[in-house]
């Protein structure tokens, strides 16, 4: 079966003041099929952010190829990947990047606005999914760390997307919460059978996924030691 | 997309101050261009109200080339075929005892009906001489008025009161409707000509024509005749070149009002940035990121046109009086009454202030459409391509201020050149604040650390990390400060040069007699002349004529005593340049020069009582009396050619050395006096004129003020917006250990810092903008020059300006420091 994300041989560079700079990732390679749990385990600029950047579309490879539902993102085009973010990816951030003059509930809605079906009910059971019934009417500054993250888990979640990747979702969590949150979003995305994608420095994050792909000076492998015994 | 515009829109309550600010800048700016092209319309519509009805039915007006018309040759018109009516009028000025001046009209109530019947209705109507042998004391009464009702109810004055007047007290004897809102006196032409001493004569006659041509070929010599229409016309191109600088100023106005809303937008670009990437990683397109951002600018456009409409409505009212004298003195009578309020003000300004902020966010637009989403998401402001950015603008800047500089160099360029260079030059110093402020940074830095030591330093710092707001703050005030600067380096100027020419020409120990309101009688000048240890007596007469269809003035002056004592400012030649003028030829203003093309050597026609005269230029001299130039004759020649024997005022010269000179000085005042006739000294003429001048400047005064207005709330606007977008910065400042104290110091340092470096750019760019006023706006649109006076007080005034400014724009934010800095800590939104 066609993986549903491939990255081919990618290469993301950083040139610095025209000349050669940095490389966030050189030659990645990876598959990962749909339904999957995956972490991307690795260090801070290790490139995971980078690469799940590539795989949204938000930003483009210097090198190499990034298909997406067997799509290569190259030629799909601005306004093809805009399309893409909006009908077939989630997005979660590590500050969870709400916008801060909507409501818990407004800014769930506007994922379901932007895919052209504005459905009140369904934001409401994605707010009350992740356990938020009540707290519609709240601005982010009125929410918990947690209480905003899952809003934000509510907006990648409500769209029933194929893949949602998830940027150091605990990174600005105490653990218990973090926890919470992880649970919450692996158990949705293995009963909906959505890809889901965690970008971590965290071995304790990994422990909730199916699979650990090791991110290390630009290159990805596949780890084979236990997500416990990760350092 | 109803979400992601309600998500902006909603950033307009939230950030109250700010939102204020951006507000209340719209609406400075559109204030004052609505202030300013209200107070114009008021002006040019009181103009032609008052055209219209003082024209009444005439068809055409005849009058004599210069001076007075006599009596003797209605005989003759009224046989004319072509002659339907005809009405003599006298028109003058009358000064109330309160200053105010009012227009006078001496007609003849029976032939005046045919012309003007809504005035003679009432003269002569049942309901306002209920018994009609009340109306004789008009006709028989010498000094019996007729006072238009409006004015009547201003003075409190019924019939039967006195107004009195700079010609004594005038009984009234009724009121009549005058629907052109200009204060009119009517007077029997009878008893007008007693007033004005001006035995059988009159200044124009009001005709009907049944046609116009046959009637031009019997009476072109020795007469000059204009229809309606070419005299409005005529009037209305004395307001051109006034009428001009008012729109440039309305437009300057307008610019700053629409760089504050570049400012505006710029300052939501960046505190925007982050939705932008946030929205755009969720698939919003880029198009609703672009609509919903508009929404917000249209919506404060709208408001602030909104206020700025209705600031603008009150400052046409102060505008329309500063006009009114403006006009006044120095053009024609006019007293334009302020226009009543209008729905089409609001409508107007709201689409003046939308169309400005769709013009002013048009690049932070594009901005915010082409954000990196990466970047933003990241919260990276990418001080890096901010840098690139201003690199960009200061090419493009210094490419705009180069094309507006070579645009200069055209020869024959129209005024209009001249104000797109202007502003050519301030759009491309605008675009040089960024690579500016860079490159000020590191002396910044040195000096603040000094200062006020860490606090300083990192201030400096602030200001060159933030460019995307600090700089668009610190354009928007060079803006303001430069126009200040080179307005009032102008203005200055201008005076100076005034003073200059006052010192050359009007050297007179006295003045007798006052120009449009009081005549000389011939008899006084003659007595004076013959006055023992008189040194001369100059006889001036200033009339409009027409020259080349269009007006200028001629001076009549004794060559031989303003040779003597005076040393007119020459543009070649010294006072060998009368010699030729006691013989006949003219000397001509600057403006007439340029104006006309006529250099010392040529010879100009002028029409006269004979007809055609011609005339040696003997040569060119600098004069401000009338942009429209001045043509300056020898009396004996004025009266050859015009055969006008009024004389204005009288300039008394005695010799300094004479040690009888203020016993002789003392006795002209008294003698003057004794005949009701206004006696100035020198310097006080010279305080009149320079009065005058003041006043005339007032309205760029206004502008001026409001421009800096507008520029204030710029960078006060910068400073909020710096401080908002810095909360978690404040909070790891306070983890560090810093007081709210020294937090405090360095908001005022960037403060200070952005006023500093705008004082700095200005300062240039002022200097640029005053020398193309003077050298190239000035002269082009009133050919005359005038001669730069570098001062420093408009520079002084700058600085003062710039300091105040800054630390009134930094109180707030630093208010918002002391109130807030306690318990801010370390949060993510």
């Amino acid at each position: 079966m066609q993986p549903i994300i491939r990255v081919v041989d990618v290469w993301k560079e950083y040139s610095k003041d025209g000349q050669n700079g940095s490389a966030a990732l050189r030659g990645a390679n990876l598959e990962i099929a749909a339904g999957e749990v995956v972490a991307i385990y690795g260090k801070s600029g290790s490139g995971k952010t980078t690469l799940l950047n590539l795989l949204a579309g938000l930003d483009r490879p210097t090198n190499g190829r990034v298909e997406v539902e067997g799509q290569d993102l190259e030629s799909l085009g601005e306004e093809g990947r805009t399309h893409l973010r909006r009908e077939r990816l989630g997005f979660v951030f590590q500050f969870f990047n709400l916008l801060p003059t909507l409501t818990a509930f407004e800014n769930v809605f506007l994922s379901l606005e932007l895919t052209g079906k504005p459905n009140p009910v369904a934001a409401h059971r994605a707010l009350q999914a992740v356990g938020l019934e009540g707290k519609e009417g709240r601005f982010p500054h009125e929410l918990s760390g947690g209480e905003q993250q899952r809003v934000a888990i509510a907006r990648a979640l409500v769209k029933e997307p194929a893949i949602i990747l998830a940027d150091e979702p605990t990174g600005n969590l105490d653990t218990r919460t973090g926890d919470q949150v992880l649970d919450l979003l692996a158990s949705h995305c293995r009963r909906f059978g959505t890809t889901l994608i965690v970008a971590t420095h965290s071995p304790l994050t990994c422990q909730f996924t199916d699979r650990v792909l090791r991110m290390m000076d630009g290159l990805v492998t596949e780890e084979k030691t236990a997500p416990e015994k990760l350092s | 997309m109803r979400t992601v515009t309600k998500a902006f829109l909603r950033y307009l309550p939230r950030r109250r101050s700010l939102s204020l600010l951006q507000l209340l800048g719209i609406a400075c700016g559109v204030a004052a261009a609505v202030g300013m092209a209200y107070s114009a319309r008021a002006s040019l519509s009181s103009f032609a109200q008052a055209v219209e009805f003082l024209k009444g039915r005439a068809t055409h007006s005849m009058e004599r080339p210069a001076g007075p018309m006599e009596e003797s040759f209605l005989p003759q018109l009224m046989r004319d075929p072509a002659v339907e009516a005809f009405s003599p009028v006298i028109d003058r000025r009358l000064r109330l005892k309160d200053g105010e001046v009012v227009r006078f009209l001496g007609v003849d109530p029976f032939l005046d009906q045919a012309f003007r019947p809504e005035i003679t209705r009432a003269q002569l109507s049942a309901r306002t001489f209920p018994n009609p042998a009340k109306a004789l004391p008009f006709l028989l009464e010498e000094r019996s008025i007729l006072v238009d009702a409006h004015l009547a109810q201003q003075l409190g004055l019924t019939p039967g009161d006195h107004l009195m007047t700079s010609r004594g007290d005038l009984r009234i004897v009724g009121t009549f409707p005058n629907p052109s809102g200009e204060p009119l006196v009517l007077m029997d032409i009878a008893n007008a000509q007693k007033l004005f001493e001006l035995p059988r004569q009159f200044d124009r006659v009001d005709l009907i024509l049944a046609e116009d041509a046959a009637f031009r070929s019997r009476w072109a010599v020795g007469f000059r005749l204009q229809s309606s229409l070419q005299r409005r016309a005529s009037l209305s191109d004395m307001l051109q070149a006034f009428r001009l600088n008012l729109q440039a100023l309305s437009l300057l106005a307008l610019f700053v009002g629409v760089f504050l809303i570049y400012n505006t937008a710029m300052f939501a670009v960046v505190s925007r940035r982050k939705d932008a990437g946030i929205l755009r990683s969720l698939g919003a397109k880029r198009g609703e990121i672009l609509l919903a951002f508009l929404a917000e600018l249209l919506l404060l456009g709208a408001l602030g046109g909104v206020l700025g409409g209705l600031l603008g409505f009150f400052l046409s009212h102060f505008l329309t009086t500063l006009m009114a004298d403006t006009i006044s003195n120095l053009y024609f009578f006019l007293r334009p009454t302020p226009l009543d309020w209008s729905w089409w003000v609001l409508l107007i300004s709201v689409l003046l202030g939308c169309g400005a902020s769709l013009l002013g966010g048009i690049f932070p637009l594009l901005e915010l459409v082409r954000v990196d989403p990466v970047q933003a998401l990241q919260g990276r402001t990418g001080s890096r391509r901010a840098r690139v950015s201003a690199i960009k603008a200061a090419i493009a800047g210094l490419g705009i201020m180069a094309l507006s500089l070579a645009l200069l160099a055209l020869p024959s360029a129209h005024v209009y050149v001249g104000f797109a260079s202007a502003f050519g030059l301030l759009i491309g110093a605008s675009l040089i604040s960024g690579i500016t402020l860079i490159l000020f940074g590191p002396f910044l830095q040195r000096g603040f650390h000094r200062l006020h030591g860490l606090p300083g330093k990192m201030a400096a710092g602030n200001i060159r990390q933030n460019l995307g707001r600090t700089a668009v703050g610190v354009a928007a005030f060079m803006v303001a400060l430069a126009m200040a600067i080179g307005l009032g380096t102008m203005i200055g100027s201008f005076r100076q040069s005034l003073v200059w020419w006052m010192e050359t020409q009007l050297q007179a120990d006295l003045y007798v007699g006052k120009i449009l309101e009081f005549e000389v009688p011939e008899s006084f000048y003659e007595e004076l002349r013959s006055l023992s240890g008189i040194g001369g007596v100059d006889p001036y007469r200033n009339v409009q004529i027409e020259y080349q269809q269009t007006p200028i003035y001629v001076s009549a002056v004794d060559a031989a005593v303003l040779q003597k004592y005076t040393h007119f400012g020459w543009l070649k030649g010294g006072n060998e340049n009368w010699e030729p003028v006691k013989k006949g030829a003219v000397i001509v203003s600057e403006s007439f020069s340029r104006r006309f093309g006529v250099h010392a050597g040529d010879r100009i026609t002028l029409g006269g009582i004979h007809g055609s005269a011609q005339l040696a230029v003997a040569a060119v001299f600098y004069d401000y009396t009338s942009e429209h130039g001045v043509v300056m004759m020898d009396r004996a020649t004025y009266l050859k050619i015009f055969g006008d024997r009024t004389i204005n005022s009288l300039g008394i010269f005695v010799d300094a050395r004479d040690p009888l000179r203020q016993q002789i000085l003392e006795e002209v005042q008294r003698k003057a006096q004794d005949r009701g006739l206004p006696v100035l000294t020198r310097h006080q003429l010279w305080g009149n004129i320079l009065a005058v001048f003041d006043s005339t400047f007032a309205v760029t005064r206004s502008m001026r003020v409001l421009a800096i207005l507008a520029a204030f709330f710029g960078i006060a606007g910068a400073l909020l917006t710096l401080f908002m977008e810095r909360q978690r910065e404040f909070g790891i400042y306070r983890a560090l250990g810093f007081s709210a104290r020294q937090v405090a110091g360095m908001t005022l340092m960037e403060g200070l810092g952005m006023g500093l470096v705008s004082l700095l750019l200005s300062t240039g760019l002022g200097t640029a903008l005053a020398f193309l006023l003077i050298r190239v706006i000035n002269l082009r649109s009133f050919n005359w020059t005038i001669f730069y006076f570098p001062s420093w007080d408009p520079y002084l005034l700058a600085v003062v300006t710039a300091i105040l400014a800054s630390l009134g724009a930094a109180a707030y934010p630093i208010w918002k420091v002391y109130r807030t800095y306690p318990q801010i800590q370390i949060r993510e939104e």
